[in-house]
């Protein structure tokens, strides 16, 4: 009896004093830098009270960043779901079982590519001159089609992406949801003469909603790695109009000016933010 | 532990005398000297020669990380004001300010071989390296600005060489002819203190423009609002793919025979002359830019890191490459592969065999636009900073997500003060 | 049924369309990393062309390639590997002896993910630079297990509750005690999904971008730091150099699909039986 006691504690300590370490450590040096005035060239800093948060609310950037986080977040969130409910009864309908595994494989690709790699095969295939899916339009209009430097395309092309790499892995998991499904329901409507797309939207998916809601919010949460995309195929361009807070912290505390502490404090409401949000949609949903 | 003590011994007392040798240091560079560097052929040739450099150093290897310009000058300013890794940097005009006062490079002359005579160099390239009295980079590259145009579009169209702005920009928009696939000309959209900013500047110096006035900013001015609105007029008539495109653009624009006429830096000439990856080579004309509008003096070189390079041996070993990589020897090879524009020696640009190559008009115009070549951007080390906020809201005002000019002045404006403030 | 005989043919031509997409975009890329830049830089798009091992042989004999693709082993190696040794513990405390806490444990583990990834590598950074590890593969690791022990943790949970309880039990009666049953029953019996979770740990920092472009600057970059370098090159650069180097990153996550495929399965059989 008495190993039992043991046991969990020898398995759980390392792990969770680990975690706990590499976690709290972070966000505490986030928020007291976020009160100083440090830069990556000078160390020393002072404390500044509240002076970051303050500059952050008149800086016209993090307003626009706010804006483009969540239109990037309601835009790759619902076109996700969108495909993966769509693929995912087009799979369960009209698939024999070998083309059903043999999709299901394929529909896994591009999700794990690295998202560098993603990210530069779509921006090579967006080419106005040497780009695959801007061809057809190049040579029917004799004109270059150029949407990654259009602001208003250039967000809505970079979450095609994400959409690529998430819609085709959701889909395969909407499927296997749908297999999970009893087979009564769906004979009882038939013998109503239900429409194929009304036992799907009447019984099927009302069946899976809680599921569909946790992938919904596994979305909402991997929606918020944004960066490697945005990163590689706009940097945030054309102007500001893709510029994520991600985006835009990253580019201030390292790559732009070096001005740490004022990326710490939009990293403090970033984290603050999405654990407020977070947090009460997972308790509400009870997932 | 003797060997080293003995190394550094010598690298002091040769540097109390003044005696950089190179002959002195040959047996004592090891290990691999590291290059934080943009793609230049030049440096991709020096690659072919590698062994030279062993033998010459007695040991040392040299290792070149490429990355594309803004990068390079993000990333080159990340790790110098951190950890500093790397023993060489590729600086530029308008970080020279930055990384000498910030102490990040090393004095070059201090630890450049006497053998490899950096009074070579020509004059132009030898004062944008120079910042606080000394001397901080070896050019790789640098010039001013050339007006280049297709003879035969101006020829058919009826049209002189502009010789005045207003001429420029009358001509611009007649030879635009879309339809055709003739665009009037191509700037840079691309955000960035040596990319859109860099083109934009010509244009609001030679309005009269001043960045400030000591300490307080004068850049919100009339002449920034003329220059802003002159440029976002002419990029009316720009190549598609520039609005949010650099140099490679512009120059892979008119390269490839889709743009009449464009004002970019020196070096375009030399690429457009270049029958391999030029499909214009044969019609081009080149003149000093148009009145009342500056050259962009500009030079890029090799610096001497001073974190990675802990001591003066260390030091005299990344001297001793940065000499060696801005040799005339190395010069020559690139003269000999055409790399025209990564010629800075007064000695290889007055040979014969760049007459030869060359023919003596490039020669003429390349002295005429000296004349008008002028430092456009302000010199600070916080010029990086003011630049790069500028481009942004330069290229929201190009790409049409913001239009008006005076509202983005205003914020720049507000930027600077701000700056200037944290600066203190 | 004529209705429903087209409403299937157009279902299966949407369904041929996305596994086109699917695919056609990684080929398109392979392809051209056999090309020349001149079979690339064309006005219409080749298909036949003579290919060239000239790319991968750039690629791979460059000293930064080499080294990002050296760093990436290393680092992603390890860090999977102490995730591994300690979250698969960790799970099976959580699954098999649940308490009070386990929820809140559980939770804890979840909303690390909520952590955006800026907002951890911006103290880090920070943190790595006071102590004097920035930019090695020792604060590389540490940051990473971060990531896989937080993933291990929380999908080999399910797998330990998936394996029977009578199974332990008998075994428990046998004279097994805890450790042996964790050990030699519930590890070899849930190693299917738990080779998943690990898997996918790995295919997660072999991938991860963000954390690593702001840790590193030279010495510990790892590949997709040097493959997205290459990637911003500029217009000169030969384009199939750059498409080379994106298929060298993307083999070694590629070479997981079959177990990750395969724990997607398992995850889900549960519910239908």
């Amino acid at each position: 009896m008495k190993t039992k006691h043991i046991l969990p504690a020898v398995f759980l300590t390392p792990a969770m004093v680990i975690l706990a370490v590499l976690a709290l450590v972070p966000t505490v040096y986030a928020v007291v830098i976020s009160f100083q005035d440090r830069e990556l060239s000078r160390p020393d800093g002072q404390f500044v009270g509240l002076a970051n948060y303050l500059s952050l609310f008149s800086d016209r950037r993090f307003i626009n960043a706010i804006q483009v986080s969540l239109s990037w977040e309601v835009l790759t969130v619902v076109l996700t779901l969108v495909m993966a409910i769509g693929l995912g009864i087009l799979l369960f309908e009209c698939t024999t079982p070998k083309v059903r595994n043999l999709l299901s494989l394929l529909f896994l690709v591009p999700v794990i590519l690295p998202r560098v790699s993603a990210a530069f095969v779509w921006k090579f295939a967006f080419h106005p001159l040497y780009g695959i899916i801007t061809y057809p339009y190049k040579a029917l209009t004799g004109q270059p089609l150029d949407l990654l430097s259009n602001p208003l395309t250039a967000l809505g092309t970079v979450a095609l992406v994400d959409v690529w790499q998430w819609g085709l892995f959701f889909s395969v998991i909407v499927l296997k949801l749908l297999e999970t499904l009893p087979p009564q329901p769906f004979e009882a409507a038939r013998l109503d003469h239900a429409k194929t797309w009304e036992i799907y939207a009447y019984v099927a998916i009302p069946m899976l909603k809680a599921p569909l809601i946790s992938l919904a919010f596994v979305k909402m949460i991997e929606s918020l790695r944004a960066f490697d995309l945005i990163y590689v195929m706009t940097r945030g361009g054309p102007g500001i109009s893709t510029e994520t807070l991600d985006m835009y912290a990253f580019s201030q505390g390292f790559i732009e000016s070096g001005r740490i502490s004022y990326a710490s404090s939009m990293a403090v409401l970033m984290m603050v933010a999405t654990s407020i949000a977070f947090t009460f949609i997972w308790k509400r949903a009870r997932i | 532990m003797i060997t080293k003590s003995l190394v550094s011994s010598i690298a002091i007392a040769c540097a109390v005398f003044g005696v950089t040798s190179s002959a002195a240091y040959a047996a004592q560079c090891s290990g691999t000297i590291r290059v934080l560097a943009q793609p230049r052929d030049g440096l991709t040739l020096l690659e072919r020669y590698k062994d030279e450099f062993v033998k010459l150093s007695g040991g040392a290897d040299f290792q070149i990380d490429y990355l594309n310009e803004n990068d390079r000058r993000a990333k080159t300013k990340a790790d110098a004001s951190t950890i500093g890794k790397y023993n060489v940097y590729y600086i530029d005009e308008a970080n020279v300010a930055l990384f000498a006062s910030s102490g990040w490079v090393a004095p070059l002359l201090d630890y450049y071989p006497k053998e490899n005579d950096y009074s070579d160099f020509d004059p132009g390239r030898q004062k944008v390296a120079t910042y606080d009295g000394k001397v901080w980079f070896a050019p790789l590259t640098g010039g001013g600005d050339l007006m280049v145009y297709r003879k035969d579009l101006l020829e058919a169209a009826g049209i002189h060489p502009p010789k005045t702005l207003d001429e420029y920009v009358a001509a611009v928009e007649k030879l635009n002819q879309p339809d055709k696939g003739i665009y009037g000309t191509a700037l840079r959209g691309q955000r960035g203190s040596g990319a859109n900013v860099w083109r934009w500047m010509p244009f609001f110096k030679g309005f009269g423009g001043n960045w400030f006035d000591g300490k307080t900013p004068a850049f919100d001015s009339d002449a920034a609002v003329k220059a802003t609105e002159t440029y976002l007029k002419i990029f009316k008539y720009s190549a598609p793919g520039s609005q949010t495109g650099g140099w490679d653009e512009a120059v892979g624009a008119f390269t490839s025979g889709q743009v009449a006429m464009l004002i970019e830096s020196t070096p375009l000439v030399g690429m457009a002359l270049d029958k391999k990856s030029s499909q214009v080579a044969d019609k081009i004309g080149y003149l000093p830019p148009p009145t009342p509008l500056t050259g962009g003096g500009y030079g890029h070189g090799l610096a001497i890191g001073m974190k990675a390079n802990a001591d003066d041996a260390a030091k005299q070993c990344a001297g001793l490459f940065v000499g060696w990589a801005t040799s005339k020897e190395n010069e020559q090879r690139r003269l000999e592969e055409g790399q025209f524009s990564e010629l800075n020696r007064t000695s290889v640009m007055t040979s014969p065999k760049f007459a030869e190559l060359y023919g003596p008009d490039l020669g003429q115009a390349l002295a005429e636009t000296g004349k008008v070549t002028a430092v456009n951007f302000w010199q600070s080390p916080q010029w990086p900073d003011l630049g790069d906020r500028w481009g942004i809201i330069l290229e929201e005002l190009i790409t049409g997500t913001r239009t008006d000019v005076q509202g983005g002045l205003d914020e720049l404006n507000d930027f600077a003060k701000d700056l200037v403030a944290r600066s203190q | 049924m004529s209705n429903r005989h087209i409403g299937r043919t157009v279902g299966k031509v949407a369904l041929a369309l996305a596994a086109f997409s699917a695919v056609f975009p990684v080929f398109w890329t392979v392809l051209n990393a056999f090309k020349n830049r001149v079979d690339i830089v064309t006005p219409t798009p080749l298909f036949i062309f003579t290919p060239t091992l000239d790319n991968f042989a750039y690629v791979l004999g460059r000293d930064s390639v080499f080294a990002g693709l050296l760093n990436s082993v290393i680092i992603s190696g390890m860090a999977v590997l102490i995730g591994t040794v300690l979250g698969l513990p960790a799970a099976y405390a959580i699954a098999r002896y649940p308490n009070r806490w386990s929820k809140d444990i559980q939770f804890f583990v979840l909303s690390l993910r909520f952590l955006p990834p800026v907002a951890v590598a911006i103290p880090l950074m920070v943190i790595w630079l006071d102590f004097g590890f920035y930019d090695t593969r020792l604060s590389m690791i540490i940051t990473y297990t971060l990531l896989t022990l937080a993933t291990v943790v929380w999908l080999s949970v399910p797998a330990f509750s998936r394996v029977p309880k009578e199974v332990e039990e008998a075994a428990r009666v046998d004279g097994y005690g805890p450790f042996a049953v964790f050990f030699l029953i519930a590890l070899p019996i849930a190693s299917r999904s738990l080779i998943g979770a690990v898997a996918f740990s790995f295919v997660l920092v072999w991938n991860e971008f963000l954390i690593a472009l702001m840790l590193t600057t030279s010495d510990a970059k790892t590949l997709p730091i040097v493959a997205s370098e290459l990637t911003q090159l500029g217009r000169d650069v030969p384009w199939g150099i750059l498409n080379a180097s994106v298929v060298l990153l993307s083999i070694p996550p590629l070479l997981f699909i079959g177990v990750l495929s395969g724990m997607l399965n398992s995850a889900f059989k549960r519910k239908s039986s």
